[in-house]
């Protein structure tokens, strides 16, 4: 299987900040990408929105911002207090190399706080977010010249490529699903479809106010996100979750529209497209819940990329389940436009 | 110096595999010294100076780095390790690392934060939870790329940034290593012995012996050693501050410093100009603790770079605070050869 395009895009997509409410360079390289396919525009949230056709279609989405940090004080010495943008774990932060998008990018450590200075029955605890610093080497003066509260913070980190293609990287959390929908554009290009739409939402990690204006704005009478589940590993049971080179994982749940579930699930069967169910027994905790209750309702599916340690800067994905995402997504789009791949 | 620290911090030598900086500093002292290497691995290097020294003066640094070593691969391709000297678990959970020879790369899972109890969000995983990834998904995949007894290294990252501050792993003890490359490379006033030494991150091993075969009479352990200087700390509770100069020992864990020398080394520094302060903390241990044990005795100082976050892959220290033990050491063995 090819992958070069989907690494392509990952790996461009990956390399930028855009915690959420601040998706800035990110969501300008998205939408940089989406404009060879459609008309964009960034809305009064943030989210990158696009249009292709008239009237009523499909709405693709996916979430560009990441979770991070934010600057709440300047301290004595250069530091910096801090809390979390999102779910951040503070177990995968101590000592962390960091950059500080103050009126520049800086370089920060996440202080390790030495057993003398850690609280009482710390023992084996991380660093709680309240007690959590950055050092950023500069003087009180210097770093309040450049950075002030409200500033956001990145966790630093390569773009790996491990053992048999598998990549680690920051914020493959969601831009594995912004690359798969980019590449779903890109598999229907030169062909006749229905009205797609597209939105890279914003503040998908801090509660999905994007996703929400997004589909508000949008005609389409159904939906598909994309976002990343948790792929197998130790504490993650194979008997719950999908693994890595799982292919597309087509969300089953309450809140998802049961026959566009099965629909997929059929398109990947006969077209050779790897996929497997992933059950919830609620809603998804993804963009899809916003999306789902927007207007009059939007007949919502789920399509998710498997990926490991979630929310770290190590987060590992296979680059064939993005193109299987991708590759599905566009065929369900190629059927409802009566054609074929 | 510091384009030799950044060469220096780069390369990966956990303890018992720092034949890369081994070679690295051979390929730096070579023609300036005479030196060879014991059955351990330690570099010996004898460097004449101006005059002869009435006393035999040792420096020691130590060229081996904290990390792991791979013990076992499971059944799904992910290899278990061991750490190698103490490095807390918090510092590398969720990083890249690099696994045997060929520097490949891994990184160290964790179970999402989604997946843990609300009251236990903040809860290390045990020792044995542990596993790093390098993309395999069969223990036979896994085995083709790696075995077990291979090292694992902190990722190299060197960063210049702030007020004039490093960051990087290794800089524990790759800045004390550069501080002796760069005074076997000068003019020295007195004769004098260097030691790079292996395996001080497992218990001071490779410096027992060093200082056997250089039998000195007076030493100076070269080190880094905990800045605990962060918001909020305040006064003794930093040990030692950065941009405040080289550190001088009373007391740590593993040595009672000769009091006569610890004075000398502070007066040394005060007459010549050169910034020292000492450490606040009786903590912590190096290679003192095993070279003024050796034979007869030796009497011996640390002089340490103050430096945030040791043991991590993110170590902190200003640049400055190594010229300064740079300046210090020097001034210090031309006065210990004639004392």
């Amino acid at each position: 299987m090819d992958v070069s395009h989907v690494r392509s895009i990952l790996e461009t997509l990956c390399s930028k900040g855009g915690v959420s409410g601040l998706e800035s360079d990110a969501a300008e390289e998205a939408a940089n990408m989406l404009k060879k396919y459609m008309p964009v525009r960034r809305d009064n949230l943030g989210s990158v929105t696009g249009k292709k056709g008239e009237g009523a279609g499909v709405l693709l989405d996916a979430h560009i911002d990441r979770i991070g940090l934010i600057v709440t004080a300047v301290k004595k010495g250069g530091f910096l207090k801090v809390a979390k943008v999102g779910g951040a774990d503070a177990r995968v932060l101590t000592g962390a190399k960091v950059t500080v998008h103050g009126k520049k990018d800086v370089f920060g450590v996440i202080s390790c706080v030495p057993p003398h200075l850690a609280k009482k029955d710390s023992e084996n605890k991380a660093t709680a977010f309240e007690d959590m610093t950055v050092d950023t080497g500069l003087t009180f003066e210097q770093a309040s010249e450049i950075i002030s509260p409200g500033d956001r913070i990145t966790v630093n980190g390569s773009f790996l490529e491990l053992l048999g293609g598998k990549i680690a990287s920051p914020c493959v959390d969601d831009r594995a699903g912004v690359a798969a929908v980019l590449r779903c554009l890109e598999l229907l290009e030169g062909k006749e479809t229905c009205p797609i739409e597209v939105v890279f939402s914003s503040q998908e990690e801090t509660g999905g106010s994007g996703a929400l204006a997004g589909a508000f704005a949008s005609e389409a009478d159904t939906a598909i996100g994309v976002d990343v589940t948790f792929a197998s590993a130790p504490g993650v049971s194979k008997d719950i979750y999908g693994s890595l080179g799982d292919g597309a994982l087509v969300g089953f749940a309450p809140s998802l529209d049961y026959e566009m579930s099965k629909e997929l699930m059929r398109i990947a069967a006969e077209n050779g497209i790897k996929a497997k169910p992933e059950v919830m027994g609620g809603r998804t905790g993804t963009d899809c819940d916003e999306i789902q209750t927007s207007r009059g309702g939007i007949k919502t599916a789920l399509i998710s990329i498997p990926i490991r340690n979630m929310h770290t800067s190590v987060e590992v994905c296979a680059l064939e389940d993005i193109e299987e995402t991708a590759r599905l997504m566009a065929q369900y789009i190629l059927e409802r436009s009566g054609g074929n791949a | 110096m510091l384009e030799m620290i950044k060469e220096l911090c780069s390369l990966r030598g956990i303890s018992g595999r720092e034949s890369e900086v081994r070679d690295y500093v051979i390929s730096k002292i070579d023609g300036y010294c005479d030196y060879s290497v014991d059955p351990l691995g330690n570099i010996i290097a004898f460097k004449k100076g101006k005059n002869r020294a009435e006393n035999k003066v040792m420096i020691d640094a130590h060229m081996d780095e904290v990390g792991f070593i791979v013990t076992g691969v499971d059944s799904d391709g992910l290899l278990k390790f061991s750490n190698v000297g103490g490095v807390d678990t918090a510092v590398f959970l969720g990083r890249s690392v690099t696994v045997g020879e060929n520097a490949l790369p891994g990184v160290v899972g964790i179970k999402p934060i989604h997946l843990v109890d609300k009251s236990g969000e903040n809860d290390l995983p045990q020792k044995d939870e542990l596993y790093i990834d390098i993309g395999a998904l069969s223990r036979e995949e896994a085995l083709k790329a790696v075995q077990p007894g291979d090292e694992v290294c902190f990722e190299a990252d060197f960063e210049q940034f702030g007020d004039g501050f490093i960051c990087s792993k290794a800089i524990d003890d790759r800045a004390g290593c550069a501080i002796l490359i760069d005074l076997i490379r000068s003019e020295l006033e007195y004769d004098c012995v260097f030691s790079f030494s292996v395996q001080e991150e497992i218990g001071t091993r490779g410096a027992a012996a060093s200082a056997f075969t250089a039998a000195p009479d007076y030493a100076i352990a070269v080190e880094t050693t905990t800045a605990a200087d962060i918001y909020p700390a305040e006064d003794e509770e930093r040990v030692c501050v950065c941009s405040e100069g080289a550190v001088i020992s009373f007391m740590d864990r593993a040595t009672v410093y000769n009091p006569e020398l610890y004075r000398l080394a502070l007066d040394t520094a005060k007459e010549n100009g050169i910034k020292a302060q000492t450490k606040t903390r009786v903590a912590g241990g190096n290679n003192a603790g095993a070279i003024h044990k050796s034979r007869g005795g030796v009497k011996t100082v640390a002089v340490s770079v103050p430096t945030r976050y040791l043991h991590s892959p993110s170590c902190v220290c200003k640049y400055e605070d190594v010229e300064s033990c740079r300046a210090l050491i020097e001034a210090l063995a031309a006065v210990m050869a004639q004392c």
